[in-house]
């Protein structure tokens, strides 16, 4: 049977391996009523800057949050790198210490050091000892220094989280995720709240990283501008659908596809929100 | 005020003379007793034997001073043995199976007063503040983990979820994570704890347990009430002492860091 399939379509395994996360049907819930997202199909390609936009609520942290399985969909698949997210699987455990997740309350130990947050990037390197007695390696807290400055906060390391300003905060917790040496890096929201100015500071800081690093980064957006600004993909979500995706090359829109629901289904909900 | 309201004082009332009526209660063995405690006093007050009993100072202080030991390092070990407990008790660290059977064991560990394991220890390890430090630790366990376990359970879930979202062990979660975000509770906690073992650890010598109890009871039994008030009269000092320096070392260091995680609650 597979091997049927393999032969019809010769080209599917090539193109698979570069597809770092793989959604299909994907459902999820978190009371049995509604669905926070319902039937989504995406495919992610590997070193992709990828953007999830949509309004408040449509449902863009629950779709991150399945991609580091801090969620499990009620129905459908997912694949992250082939493997199903699930916390008690080893393999995915694993593959948990280089995805790098910036929720977005940040999710920055309070009343630790910018510096001792930062290395919490770094635990999953660390035997038991030297967890136990927070003996960090001294190249680990070189690369931790190393991280402060790219992220600009050279001096600020021995500060406690708390005291820090919000663009500060943001920077901490991108540093606790590269830190990790991330393959995938998901980031939720977090220029939202910040001055033009600094925002694109950060994205800059982001893209950098991601082409230096050929990282996959997936960033959820309130900003459609600067969605398309930074990413090579644009996914649109509205209610729990992905409704829209779209491929950017430059200034160009290279690729437009309808998601889960037909061009006239979207067409419909703008009119029902024309007429609210 | 509702009629609801009316009913349940009318309730508390009864049964407050009920219960008097059962344990004996009679307000006139009160007025009766009275003048007892104006002959006790009398005794304490006259001024020549306040200048005698000075004498006794030293030896109540170095009393006191054992008892001091009995408290810290009751609550010192009894704080170290919690912790864990408390860790495997807290629900959001732990899944059903883990928290309940633990926070049975520990319910049924704090059922015990303090006086109850010092007469305990005094029959297993004799006589001596050996007993009363174990009573002390023991009390210390079941008490502090209760609070230790409520703190942690409140603590803030998202650099829970941020942290556990790296994939770490759940020892690096306690140890980077759930540690530091309850220390300035936990820190706080430890000293509250200090403080009324050290009231308590007063009292464990009554049994035999060691402390400055021991002598007290001693002498109240001998109708010596003029020493035995020079030792409450240190124990009162002392105990009024520790107090004003732990509301001290609570304004200075853990107000502190809790108004810091107010200010940043995002
Ligand atoms: N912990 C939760 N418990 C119950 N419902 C939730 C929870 N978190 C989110 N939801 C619901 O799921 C839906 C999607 O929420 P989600 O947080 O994914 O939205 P969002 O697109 O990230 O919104 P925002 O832009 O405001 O962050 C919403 O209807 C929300 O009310
Ligand atoms: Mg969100």
């Amino acid at each position: 049977m597979k091997q049927i399939q393999m032969t019809q379509n010769p080209s599917f395994s090539l193109i698979s391996t570069n597809k770092i996360i793989q959604m299909s049907d994907v459902s999820t819930s978190y009371d049995s009523r509604n669905f926070a997202l319902e039937k989504i199909n995406l495919s992610i390609t590997r070193g992709t800057n990828y953007a999830i936009v949509g309004q408040s609520g449509s449902g863009k942290s629950t779709l991150l949050k399945l991609m580091n399985g801090m969620m499990i969909p009620s129905s459908g698949t997912i694949k992250i790198d082939y493997i199903s997210p699930n916390m008690n699987n080893k393999k995915f455990k694993k593959m948990m210490h280089t995805i790098g997740y910036i929720p977005q309350s940040l999710g920055l130990v309070k009343n630790i050091t910018v510096l001792d947050n930062i290395l919490i990037g770094a635990l999953p390197r660390l035997n038991k000892m030297q967890s136990f007695f927070k003996k960090f390696p001294e190249h680990e807290i070189i690369e931790a220094r190393r991280i402060i400055s790219l992220v600009g906060l050279t001096g600020k390391e021995n500060r406690q989280a708390y005291m820090l300003s919000g663009g500060e905060k943001r920077r901490v917790a991108i540093a606790r995720a590269l830190m990790q040496k991330p393959t995938i890096l998901l980031a939720d929201e977090i220029v939202s709240e910040l001055d033009h100015v600094t925002a694109k500071e950060i994205m800059n800081l982001i893209a950098d990283a991601q082409k230096k690093m050929n990282l996959t980064a997936i960033m959820v957006h309130h900003d459609m501008k600067l969605a398309l600004e930074y990413a090579n993909r644009v996914a649109v979500i509205k209610e729990g659908h992905k409704i829209l995706e779209i491929g950017v090359e430059g200034d160009t829109i290279v690729d437009f596809q309808t998601g889960d629901m037909t061009t006239e289904e979207i067409m419909g909900m703008y009119a029902d929100d024309a007429k609210k | 005020m509702t009629p609801k309201n009316n009913i349940l004082i009318g309730v508390i009332i009864g049964l407050i003379v009920i219960t008097s009526y059962n344990i004996d209660a009679n307000p006139l063995d009160f007025v009766d007793g009275f003048s007892n405690l104006g002959i006790i006093l009398e005794e304490i007050l006259v001024l020549e034997n306040i200048i005698d009993n000075t004498k006794y100072v030293p030896s109540a202080l170095l009393a006191m001073f054992e008892t001091l030991q009995m408290a810290f390092i009751g609550t010192v070990v009894g704080v170290v043995i919690g912790m864990p407990f408390s860790m495997l008790a807290a629900r959001n660290l732990n899944s059903k199976f883990v928290y309940a059977p633990i926070r049975t064991l520990l319910a049924i560990v704090r059922t015990f007063p303090s006086i109850l394991w010092a007469i305990l220890f005094v029959i297993v390890v004799g006589l001596g503040p050996f007993a009363g430090v174990l009573a002390i630790i023991l009390y210390t366990i079941g008490f502090v983990t209760k609070l230790q376990f409520e703190s942690i359970e409140t603590i803030d879930s998202d650099p829970m979820d941020a942290v556990s979202s790296i994939g770490v062990s759940k020892f690096q979660l306690i140890r980077y994570v759930v540690i530091p975000e309850a220390a300035s509770h936990l820190l706080g906690q430890m000293l509250y704890m200090f403080d009324y073992n050290v009231r308590q650890s007063a009292i464990l010598g009554i049994v035999g347990a060691g402390g400055i109890g021991f002598f007290i009871i001693q002498y109240i039994k001998f109708f010596e009430y003029g020493k035995a008030a020079v030792y409450l009269f240190v124990v009162l000092i002392v105990v009024l002492g520790i107090e004003w320096i732990s509301v001290k070392i609570r304004d200075k260091y853990i107000v502190k860091s809790q108004h810091g995680m107010e200010v940043t609650a995002k």
